[in-house]
């Protein structure tokens, strides 16, 4: 038995270390165009993660991950806005996004104090730094909150996945809304870049992506630990049988709390990854499609495997580029996802991870001695 | 304040002409049927092709929309959700995958489009169905404008549910749907054969969606998309009114609508729509399982 057990943790070993081998080595392959598109997969990778994180292991179905993934999104924008030459040629000494004066009053001052109502809020960002640390932490804030309120009255199932979903749209509508603010449905265009010491990180630089495809291994190695704490085990506690996580005395309202944290902080650092990648912030980020997209890839790739999760958001993504070189193409294949998700959920609920697991049980006990378990199924493959 | 209560009743019409077959098959058999907008887009486009091959109107296509899609509807029952009951969430996502594969099916006119072939009515572009004239033209009462269109949506609402009651509370079929609601277990002890019940649910469901289609038709234009924010607000009315409540149904779809209504004139649309939003997380979080529930499930 332990033989078995040591055997498939050095397959797991060997299953990230490949993975994460081939993420550093992309470059070697890669023009700079293609660098640039695989650099946005792997950020999709890190919200496979979180969904993972939340659905597979926390049992959270949360259809709003556009939330956190938008919010962390905009904040770095906001940064980056202010310091793109269409702020700072707008003829006053302070940045102002080009927007805000397309909006403004007639004779408003144009200065971010008070060019518009709220306009204010802007200020802090002028310091990239805090519209990095703000990426993360609004989104960490607001799903603490939230997951406070949901898990504290103990709703469960279905009503998070509604409540979640109503909530990325209200907020999806208050961005559109707040036109003056946030520039609308067009979201923020023409960012700067981000500049650490001088060194200005082009999107299409290799030192862009291998800060992405780091982040992305971070926060793969860091969740897969997490995961494997008291805690990560307590988690799946609850998520299989909460009323008997209650009985044996754990907080169950605190480790889906925490959990659901965790995993919004991951996705508002991701958008912040994207936004580097894409140079752009926009309310797309909030369509409900979107959020369950994000669902999808984690479904297809392996709803309770992280790294199979993430593996499925790069895979599926990384086929539509190459088929959406023509229009028919990328039509038929939103047809193909949306039977590939049904079939996927009819035949293979733990997605392309268990399927591999499954593979490897198989042939783990056909060399563990033919008088193991299936000798039928032995017998039959030594006859082809 | 006459036409603010009109207007708000129109939209409530129509929540409600969504929610009416969400909460049959969301409430008797636990189903999250995220392909339900896109039902409704079937039904919409059915009148479309109605108009331009049989040369009928909406009226006309009103029955013949709540066949093709109750048709439709029974054959996702019998292909994919049969396997999936008891798995709420999974009938989540696979209802959602069936949703794109609707909406490229017509985009992509069945497929024929990569052979060049082109089928009128269907196609990504938009399409537009002419209302009858009777239903077009407006008339006073006082110094009240009534829009005929919106009150035959308001009156045909009306019809609907009052029909949808019948069959649920005065036949057989409906109590045996009634008992599955409560408890699937237990009614199939007592002799209802649960799938053949469930299969006729969910197509009837699906059907109400194809007629809400026709009239959607009516006053938006038709597009392969347009389903996709309908599901949305179908699902907020029938959390809200509490689950296979018809009586929750129509009180939601009745306050939302109102709400909706009351603050577009106030505000604006969108901030409306957000208002109706927070308003339901609210509610959800005081009363999860609805303003109006039975114990049951």
């Amino acid at each position: 038995m332990t033989a078995t057990l040591n055997h498939r943790r050095l397959l797991e070993i060997a299953a990230y270390g490949l993975f994460i081998v081939v993420v550093l080595a992309m470059p070697a392959f890669m023009d700079a165009f293609w660098l640039n598109r695989i650099g946005k997969y792997l950020v999709y990778g890190m919200l496979g993660i979180a969904i993972s994180l939340s659905w597979g292991y926390a049992g959270i179905l949360n259809l709003g991950q556009g939330l956190f993934f938008g919010l962390g999104a905009y904040m770095v924008a906001m940064s980056l806005k202010l310091q793109s030459y269409t702020s700072l040629q707008q003829g006053s000494d302070t940045p102002v996004p080009d927007f805000m004066l397309w909006n403004a009053e007639p004779g408003a001052v144009t200065d971010l104090c008070c060019i518009s109502q709220a306009s204010f809020l802007w200020i802090p960002f002028q310091a990239q730094w805090f519209g990095l640390v703000m990426a993360v932490i609004i989104p960490t804030v607001v799903a603490y909150l939230v997951g406070s309120a949901i898990f504290r009255l103990r709703i469960s199932g279905v009503y998070v996945a509604i409540i979640t979903l109503a909530l990325v749209l209200l907020v999806r509508l208050l961005i559109i809304d707040a036109q003056p603010l946030t520039n609308g449905f067009n979201g923020l265009t023409d960012l700067g870049w981000l500049t650490i010491n001088g060194f200005e990180f082009d999107p299409y630089l290799v030192e862009t992506y291998y800060l992405i495809a780091g982040s992305l291994i971070v926060v793969l190695l860091a969740a897969r630990w997490l995961v494997a704490t008291r805690a990560g085990l307590i988690l799946q506690s609850t998520r299989d049988d909460a009323n008997r996580a209650r009985y044996l005395g754990y907080s169950v309202a605190a480790y889906q709390v925490f959990f659901f944290t965790v995993s919004a902080g991951i996705a508002g650092f991701a958008g912040l990854l994207y936004v580097l990648s894409a140079e752009f912030a926009s309310p797309t980020f909030m369509d409900l499609a979107f959020s369950i997209s994000m669902v999808v890839w984690a479904a297809v790739g392996g709803r309770s495997s992280l790294l199979g999760a993430c593996i499925g958001a790069i895979l599926i993504n990384t086929i539509e580029a190459t088929v959406s070189e023509s229009e028919m193409l990328k039509e038929a294949w939103k047809a193909i996802i949306g039977l590939l998700f049904v079939l996927v959920v009819l035949f293979l609920p733990r997605g392309l991870a268990g399927l591999s697991q499954d593979i490897v049980g198989f042939f783990e006990s056909r060399r563990g001695g033919k008088t193991a378990a299936k000798p039928g199924i032995a017998a039959s493959e030594a006859g082809e | 304040m006459a036409d603010v209560i009109f207007i708000g009743l129109s939209l409530a019409s129509i929540l409600l002409l969504i929610g009416l077959g969400l909460t049959i098959t969301y409430g008797a058999m636990g189903v999250i049927n995220m392909a339900h907008g896109e039902l409704v887009m079937v039904g919409a486009y059915t009148a479309v092709m109605a108009g331009i091959y049989l040369g009928v109107n909406l009226l006309v296509a009103l029955p013949l929309a709540f066949i093709v899609a109750g048709g439709l509807g029974l054959l996702i029952e019998r292909l994919v959700i049969r396997h999936l009951y008891g798995r709420m969430l999974d009938t989540l996502l696979a209802t959602w995958g069936i949703a794109i594969l609707l909406q490229q099916m017509i985009r992509l006119e069945f497929g024929l489009s990569f052979f060049d072939i082109h089928i009128e009515g269907l196609g990504p572009g938009l399409q537009n169905l002419a209302i009858p004239a009777f239903l077009n033209q407006a008339w006073m009462i006082g110094d009240f404008t009534v829009q005929p269109y919106r009150s035959f949506i308001i009156l045909l609402t009306i019809a609907l549910t009052v029909v949808t009651w019948f069959l649920l509370y005065r036949t057989s079929l409906g109590i045996q749907v009634r008992a599955i609601m409560r408890n699937p277990q237990m009614a199939a002890a007592c002799g209802i054969d649960v799938k053949r019940v469930s299969a006729y649910t969910f197509a009837y469901g699906s059907g109400l969606a194809g007629v809400a289609g026709v009239m959607m038709a009516g006053f938006k234009t038709v597009a392969p998309d347009m389903g996709s924010s309908l599901v949305v607000d179908g699902f907020l009315v029938v959390v809200v009114g509490g689950v296979g409540s018809l009586l929750g149904t129509v009180a939601a779809s009745g306050f939302l609508g109102q709400v909706n209504g009351l603050f577009a004139t106030w505000t604006n649309d969108i901030l409306a729509r957000a208002i109706v939003f927070g308003l339901v997380i609210l509610i959800i979080m005081w009363r999860p399982q609805g303003l109006f529930s039975f114990k049951g499930r």
